[in-house]
């Protein structure tokens, strides 16, 4: 039922025609500081008729710019894209997107916002009028003709935007996180509608596009999945779902499918290391020492929570039900795990997650005691050097300056957000702080000497 | 207060051909009559040497207020034709926008009154022998004076279109034409309007200035309400000159409720937010018309045709997508290219070979001794300005924070402060000026009335926003930490309102510069008042038509205007956005 792209049958299904497809596709941003951000690197994808194929991966990953290439918003810095074997130029007429902000005019009424879709096209009025009624009438829209966006609920909405997808007839349609802002059970009734659209024969549409954060509106919908894995983005994982529709999300194939998703994302994302001396000598050896690694944009009260959960509850350990536990989507915990463990203070053996002995006395330690526990750790990770040399030197650095140091450091990630993750970190940390109107990060002028480590 | 009320009223309207619309249709047709009616008064002859007098009777100020209102009203068609093109250029094309920008800001500090001669001069070379060319003086006075805030307006809500928006407008492949109708347009059209609004309350003011001039040491009237006031002031009437000031804040008010008031209402739609307002802006023309069978009939059969006929034409000349080969788009990318720059090396080459000849004039007219007096005077004027913002802003503060309070008192003060701020008190500055001779005020001090009394309005209804958009919750904790007095005023209401009040003030300081041209040198009868001032100098350089005087003053006022504006208002805009917004 599972198998990886290298299988028989997925070979057999990539006979049937492509749509449209990205080969090597590389896109940089220009950032702050004028530096390059490279945000997806040599991607091949293709998107088959007849195929619902779902994009997964955390935000900043990459994959709205993806889909952005894909329907011609964004051209690719190099690399090609392919509609029907024909290098397309400028937007893809055979596309249409559902955006996650559903994208109406909030001054036209659904009938207006509908024909939209439709003004490319030179119909006359009476044609258009038939197309706009058969599309409203196709999503459940049928009393809403005069509605103004603003007085209709966020599903209806998003009826709308899909819709206004649906009525150019295109041959592939994309959602852009296009359930996302939606409520549980509206998000869940739209992707029940939206696969029985795809799987009427009738109509011109062929397959479906979706980008997506969320696994299990993956493994529900999709027909194949790609992983996507971000700095920079890059395609993990393929996966193949012949799950039959309608698909229960109970059953223990669904189950054992977004389980497979769970570990693909844990293993990629926290690599297990050769086991450490760590009981032997009593204290971890630092692994982040020797090279520059990037940190997650978490702040530090998430970290902190974290670790109390860990604490408070002692059986919770894997991963993905500490997802369930917090609340949080998967990549977020993963984000949350990933900084707590840079720091040392939990270890992430396979797919769990135990506190460290640091980690045990960092919760056990007072408030300076901590302060002084996280401060040597943040000594410990090569990024936060940019910071430190500097002000050994001097009282105060520019951020630019740090910028541009952080930008050629670490070229696949957003320099902004890590400074401010760091700014936020060294606060904690009692290190530094940032001054926001002259744009500077300045050494906090009662910092606490460095204790030697408890 | 129920706003689905006028709703309902306009809907049972609509069953068939009411009294309103015999109304409607006769309005229409009188408005038909009078566009024409006045317009063919635009077109006469004139002579210089003949110059024709005004007819004095009080019942002839119907047709001069018509005259002026048709002036104001071409003046702001040009406004919106140029904002249309030049924000939409400066919005989409970066190289167009690296020129547009500045001299837009440059544009907006340059006093725009000091021109006058030389434009009146200019548009009656244009058309010799009639009185259009003095028409088009005036309402190039009015445009100038108007026209900069809304294309900078226009351009800022094009660029902060938000992105989804127009990605929307892009994957459904809408075409230029189709994306300015669907999505340009209607995103900006609530800056637009208050824009416009706000404009044409400033346009009064060169209206009424610019009716009566004298330039070059002529004396021209154009027929025209403002000329009407300047004349019955000559005479000492008192009779005509209340009249016409009835007739102006008639005019101003008329143009309130029947124009900017029922477009504001109308405009709702137009907001950016998903959610439903809970009080919409309303108006009682606008649900009386919404009613009307001849409006509908009128929208559907004629209307809706004409756009529909419209984009259909715009759709075939632009073609179904991408029929241009990829070679000759570029050709014709480079074709534009070509185009624009000649344009730009046009307008330089003039710009430049202008400067030079001033410059010349002024090295040639203007001793050292006379520019370092200018610069004296210029100062003089500074602390006028200064002075007006600060007691208006330590008079209408209290005042206009208590009425922002007081949402009863709010909604009957806010439009009153519109309309004062529209009237132009320019017109009462002889009546006043009489009074300070009466009283023997001294003029240096008594301009800084004259120039407070047109722009002190633009701070009070700033304020009263400010004091309005004050969260209630923000009050309430201030309340239930028993915050009073000084300390309620300085932690919550000084910083909640400074946004506005920067805004008040900057534009009320940028309309004083304006106003001192007129204030600081006023006539009543026969005796002639003057403030020592740039303003004044500016006045008198122009009545005298000293080319190389009116250069040089005209020059520095705007170089005080630009380097104020940069050292003061600019920062105190950063430190609002930075220090005191409320979101």
């Amino acid at each position: 039922m599972i198998q990886t792209s290298t299988s028989p049958k997925q070979a057999a299904f990539e006979k049937s025609p492509v749509i449209v497809e990205l080969r090597n596709v590389t896109k940089t941003f220009t950032v702050a500081g004028g530096s390059e951000m490279k945000v997806l690197d040599q991607i091949d994808l293709a998107v088959h008729e007849g195929e619902l194929l779902a994009l997964l991966g955390q935000s900043g990953s990459g994959k709205s710019t993806i889909l952005r290439c894909l329907t011609g918003l964004a051209t690719p810095t190099s690399g090609r894209v392919l509609c029907y074997g024909q290098p397309m130029e400028g937007i893809n007429s055979h596309a249409s997107v559902v955006f996650q902000t559903f994208a109406l005019y909030p001054w036209l009424t659904v009938e207006q916002n509908v024909e939209v879709g439709l003004m490319a096209k030179n119909l006359p009025r009476a044609e258009r009028d038939a197309a706009v009624e058969k599309a409203i009438e196709l999503i459940g829209l049928s009393n809403y003709h005069a509605a103004y966006p603003r007085e209709i609920s966020g599903g209806m909405r998003q009826r709308v935007g899909i819709a206004r997808a649906l009525v150019s007839e295109p041959a592939i349609l994309c959602l852009d996180e296009a359930f996302s802002a939606l409520d549980v059970l509206t998000a869940e009734n739209l992707r029940h509608e939206m696969i029985t659209l795809w799987h009427r024969k009738d109509a011109t549409l062929k397959s479906v596009f979706m980008v997506t954060h969320n696994i299990e509106e993956a493994v529900e919908m999709a027909t194949r999945i790609c992983i996507l894995f971000p700095r920079p983005g890059r395609l993990g994982l393929v996966l193949e779902n012949n799950l039959p529709y309608p698909r229960d999300s109970k059953s223990p194939e669904f189950q054992s499918l977004v389980r497979t998703i769970h570990e693909t994302i844990t293993t990629l994302t926290l690599p297990d290391h050769p086991p450490e001396p760590t009981i032997v000598s009593g204290a971890p050896i630092s692994r982040a020492r020797n090279r520059m690694e990037s940190i997650p944009y978490v702040p530090v009260g998430q970290i902190l929570g974290l670790l109390s959960i860990l604490r408070d509850t002692p059986d919770l350990t894997n991963i993905y039900d500490i997802s369930n536990e917090i609340g949080k989507e998967f990549g977020e915990t993963i984000g949350i795990v990933k900084a707590a463990e840079i720091l040392e203070l939990v270890d992430t053996p396979k797919n769990d997650v135990r506190l460290t002995e640091l980690g045990q006395s960092f919760l056990s330690a007072d408030r300076i005691g901590r302060r002084l526990i996280f401060s040597d750790q943040i000594h410990n990770l090569r990024i936060f050097h940019i910071i430190i040399e500097y002000l050994r030197l001097q009282d105060e650095v520019e951020a630019d300056q740090i910028l541009k140091d952080i930008a050629s450091a670490l070229p696949y990630d957003n320099p902004e957000k890590i400074l401010q993750t760091m700014v936020a970190w060294g606060r904690y940390a009692g290190i530094m702080d940032f001054n926001a109107s002259a744009r500077t990060v300045f050494v906090l002028k009662d910092e606490v000497e460095h204790a030697p480590n408890v | 207060m129920n706003p689905e009320l006028p709703q309902l009223k306009a809907s049972e309207h609509r069953g068939g051909f009411g009294l309103m619309d015999v109304f409607i249709i006769l309005g229409i047709i009188g408005l038909a009559w009078s566009i024409i009616h006045f317009a063919s008064g635009m077109l006469v002859g004139f002579d210089e040497r003949a110059v024709p007098t005004l007819d004095e009777s009080v019942w002839s100020i119907p047709y001069y207020a018509g005259r002026t209102l048709l002036r104001m009203w071409m003046a702001f068609g040009c406004s919106l034709l140029f904002t249309f093109g030049i924000g939409y250029a400066a919005a989409k094309s970066r190289i167009a926008r690296a020129f547009i920008l500045p001299a837009i800001d440059v544009l907006q500090s340059v006093p725009v009154l000091g021109f006058l001669s030389a434009t009146v001069a200019g548009f009656m070379a244009l058309f010799p022998g009639s009185l259009f060319g003095v028409e088009c003086a005036s309402i190039f006075a009015i445009f100038t004076g108007q026209v900069w805030n809304m294309t900078f307006g226009f351009y800022h809500s094009l660029v902060t279109i938000p992105g989804d928006l127009q990605d929307a407008a892009a994957t459904f492949g809408l075409t230029r034409w189709q994306r300015f109708r669907t999505l340009e347009v209607p995103a900006s059209m609530h800056s637009l309007l208050w824009n416009s609004m706000m404009s044409f309350g400033g346009g009064w003011f060169f209206v009424a200035q610019s009716e009566a001039i004298s330039v070059m040491g002529k004396n021209i009237k154009l027929p025209g309400i403002g000329s009407y006031m300047a004349a019955a002031v000559e005479r000492g009437d008192n009779t005509a000159a209340f009249w016409a000031v009835a007739a102006m804040l008639v005019v101003i008010v008329a143009s309130d409720q029947l124009v900017w008031r029922p477009l504001i209402a109308w405009a709702d739609r137009f907001k950016m937010e998903l959610t439903e307002s809970t009080e919409a802006p309303g108006s009682w023309f606008y649900d009386m018309l919404r009613g009307s069978v001849v409006l509908e009939w009128f929208s559907r059969r004629v209307f809706d045709p004409l756009v529909e006929w419209f984009a259909q034409l715009s759709v075939r000349r632009n073609g179904p997508r991408r029929v241009v080969a990829k070679g000759s788009a570029k050709v014709q990318y480079l074709f534009y290219v070509c185009v624009f720059s000649a344009l730009v090396l046009f307008a330089a080459f003039y710009a430049v070979r202008g400067l030079v000849d001033a410059a010349k004039a002024v090295h040639a007219g203007v001793s050292l001794e006379m520019a370092g007096h200018i610069a004296w005077l210029g100062v003089l004027t500074m602390l006028r300005v200064f002075t007006m913002t600060l007691l208006a802003t330590l008079l209408w503060t209290p005042v206009g924070v208590w009425i922002g309070f007081h949402p009863k008192a709010a909604r009957v003060a806010q439009p009153l402060a519109q309309i004062a701020a529209s009237f132009p008190v320019n017109m009462t500055f002889p009546i006043v000026v009489g009074l300070f001779v009466a009283w023997r005020i001294p003029m240096n001090w008594g301009s800084i009335l004259l120039i407070a009394m047109g722009t002190q309005w633009y701070l009070l209804f700033n304020v009263i926003a400010g004091a309005m958009a004050i969260p209630n919750d923000l009050k309430d904790a201030a309340r239930t930490y028993g915050l009073r007095g000084w300390a309620l005023w300085r932690t919550l209401i000084l910083p909640a309102i400074f946004p506005f009040w920067v805004t008040g003030a900057c534009t009320a300081a940028g309309g004083a510069w304006n106003a001192s041209i007129v204030a600081e040198l006023a006539t009543w009868g026969d005796t002639t008042l003057k403030a020592d001032g740039l303003g004044a100098l500016i006045a008198e350089v122009t009545q005298r038509g000293d080319t190389p005087l009116i250069l040089c003053s005209i020059g520095t006022m705007s170089i005080f205007v630009i380097v104020t504006n940069q050292l003061i208002w600019r920062r105190l805009y950063a430190l609002a956005e930075r220090r005191f917004r409320l979101d």
